[in-house]
C-alpha cells in the first residue's frame, strides 16, 4: 500500500459544473486533492444560452465554461486529463485507476455528468457528423436551407427546433411518446412555428444516405414512413456516464449513481454529484450544489474518521 | 509558418474554445464562419467529407472537432 503521504484525501472524477464546485472548494479547504477527467467542462459545452443561474441574467454554455475556467485558474485548481477507467476498494481507502496512472485516496467524489443518448438504430453511427448531429448549435448553421428532422419530445429537442427555425427551409419534428414533456413556453413557441410539421407516436427505425443523410424511416400508428431530409438532429434524454463504477456502487434503474440527500452512495466515502447521480433533474444549479454538498460532506467524513 | 484556416459557427461552443485555445498559444489562424459562407461551408464538407464543426485546416489537412493533440502534432510537422 502507497505511504500516507501519497494518499489523497480526495479525487474528484469530472470537470463539468459539480466537480468543478467541488474542487474549488477543496482548494479552499488546503485538502490534498486531484480533479480527474478526460475534458475539461462537461456538458455546459454543448449549450445554448443560460438564463436561469443565479445572480446571472444571462449568460451561454461556452462563457459560463470559460468563466470557471479563470475561476480554477484564481484557486489553484489544475485540472488533469485522464480518464478514469475504474474506482476499487483498497483497504480502508480506495484506489482511482486511470489511463495514465493510479491514485490512492481516502474518499472520492464522481461527478463525471451524463452524455446524449444514441437512438441506437441502423445510419446512425455511420452517419455521424455527416448529416447526423447530438449538437444543433455546433452544427446547425450547416443545414442552412435545408430540410431537416429533429428526433425528440423533450425540453432539450424543443430548444433545438427554435435555433433551427431561421436557418433550416422546413423542419419535422419526430416525437416518439404522444406528447411533448418539455417546458410549456417551448411547446407554445413550436407550436406556432409554421416551419414545423410534428409527427407524434413516431419511432424512428433507421438513417438513409450515400455518403451524407438523404432520408430517414420511422413507423407511425403501425405503418412505415419515409422523410426526405439532409439533416437528423437527435435530441432524446441522456445516459449517465457511470459505468466505470458499476462494481464500486450501487446505481439505480437508470445507471445513475445511487445518493443520499447528502451525496453519500452506497459505498461510505464515495460521494456523487450532478448528472451522474440519482437526482434525474438536469441542472446547472444542482450540479453546483451537490458539487458543494459532496466536498464538505466528504470533509466531514474524514474528519469524523481521525 | 503553417497556412491555417479555422471552420466554424458563431453559435458553435467547440468553435468559441478551439479558437481561444489558438489565440492563447499566440497561432494565426483565419477564421471562415460557415454560416455565412455557404461556398465554403460546401468546399469543408467536400475536403473532410464531414459535415460538423469546428474544423481545422493545417496546410491542407482537416482535423475535425477540437483536439488540441492532433494539432499541435501537426504544427510541429509543419515546422
Amino acid at each position: 500500500m502507497a505511504a500516507d503521504s501519497k494518499v489523497y484525501d480526495t479525487v474528484i472524477i469530472g470537470a463539468g459544473i459539480a466537480g468543478l464546485t467541488a474542487a474549488m472548494y477543496a482548494s479552499r479547504k488546503k485538502m490534498k486533492f486531484e480533479i480527474i477527467s478526460s475534458d475539461f467542462g462537461g456538458q455546459f459545452m454543448v449549450s445554448g444560452e443560460v438564463l436561469n443561474y443565479p445572480g446571472i441574467i444571462k449568460t451561454t454554455g461556452v462563457e459560463l465554461s470559460m468563466t470557471m475556467e479563470e475561476q480554477m485558474k484564481f484557486n489553484n485548481v489544475n485540472v488533469k486529463t485522464e480518464t478514469v477507467q475504474k474506482v476499487a476498494n483498497e483497504g480502508e481507502n480506495f484506489k482511482v485507476v486511470t489511463d495514465k496512472g493510479e491514485y490512492s485516496t481516502r474518499t472520492v467524489i464522481i461527478a463525471t455528468g451524463a452524455r446524449a443518448r444514441k437512438l441506437g438504430v441502423p445510419g446512425e453511427d455511420r452517419f455521424a457528423k455527416k448529416g447526423v448531429t447530438y449538437c444543433s448549435i455546433c452544427d446547425g448553421p450547416l443545414f442552412a436551407g435545408k430540410e431537416v428532422t429533429v428526433i425528440g419530445g423533450g425540453s432539450a429537442a424543443l430548444e433545438a427546433v427554435d435555433f433551427l427555425k431561421d436557418i433550416v427551409s422546413k423542419m419535422y419534428m419526430l416525437v416518439r411518446s404522444d406528447r411533448f414533456t418539455g417546458h410549456e413556453y417551448l411547446i407554445d413557441k413550436v407550436k406556432s412555428n409554421p416551419k414545423v410539421e410534428v409527427l407524434l407516436g413516431a419511432e424512428t427505425t433507421e438513417i438513409l444516405g450515400d455518403k451524407f443523410v438523404t432520408g430517414l424511416k420511422y413507423t407511425q400508428g403501425g405503418k412505415e414512413n419515409q422523410l426526405d431530409v439532409k439533416g437528423v438532429i437527435i435530441e432524446i434524454g441522456r445516459v449517465p456516464n457511470t459505468e466505470a463504477f458499476k462494481d464500486t456502487i450501487k446505481l439505480d434503474d437508470h445507471n445513475h449513481i445511487i445518493i443520499d440527500c447528502t451525496t453519500a452512495t452506497t459505498t461510505p466515502g464515495i460521494f456523487a454529484a450532478g448528472d451522474c447521480a440519482s437526482g434525474h433533474e438536469y441542472q446547472y444549479v444542482i450540479a453546483a450544489g451537490q458539487g458543494c454538498m459532496a466536498l464538505i460532506k466528504a470533509a466531514r467524513y474524514l474528519a469524523n474518521k481521525k | 509558418m503553417a497556412k491555417i484556416r479555422v471552420y466554424s459557427t458563431p453559435t458553435c461552443p467547440w468553435c468559441m474554445k478551439l479558437k481561444a485555445w489558438l489565440k492563447s498559444k499566440g497561432i494565426e489562424f483565419e477564421n471562415i464562419d460557415v454560416s455565412e459562407d455557404q461556398e465554403a461551408a460546401q468546399a469543408m464538407i467536400k475536403k473532410s467529407g464531414q459535415m460538423g464543426v469546428p474544423q481545422i485546416e493545417i496546410n491542407g489537412k482537416m482535423i475535425v472537432g477540437f483536439n488540441p493533440e492532433a494539432i499541435e502534432a501537426e504544427l510541429k510537422k509543419s515546422r
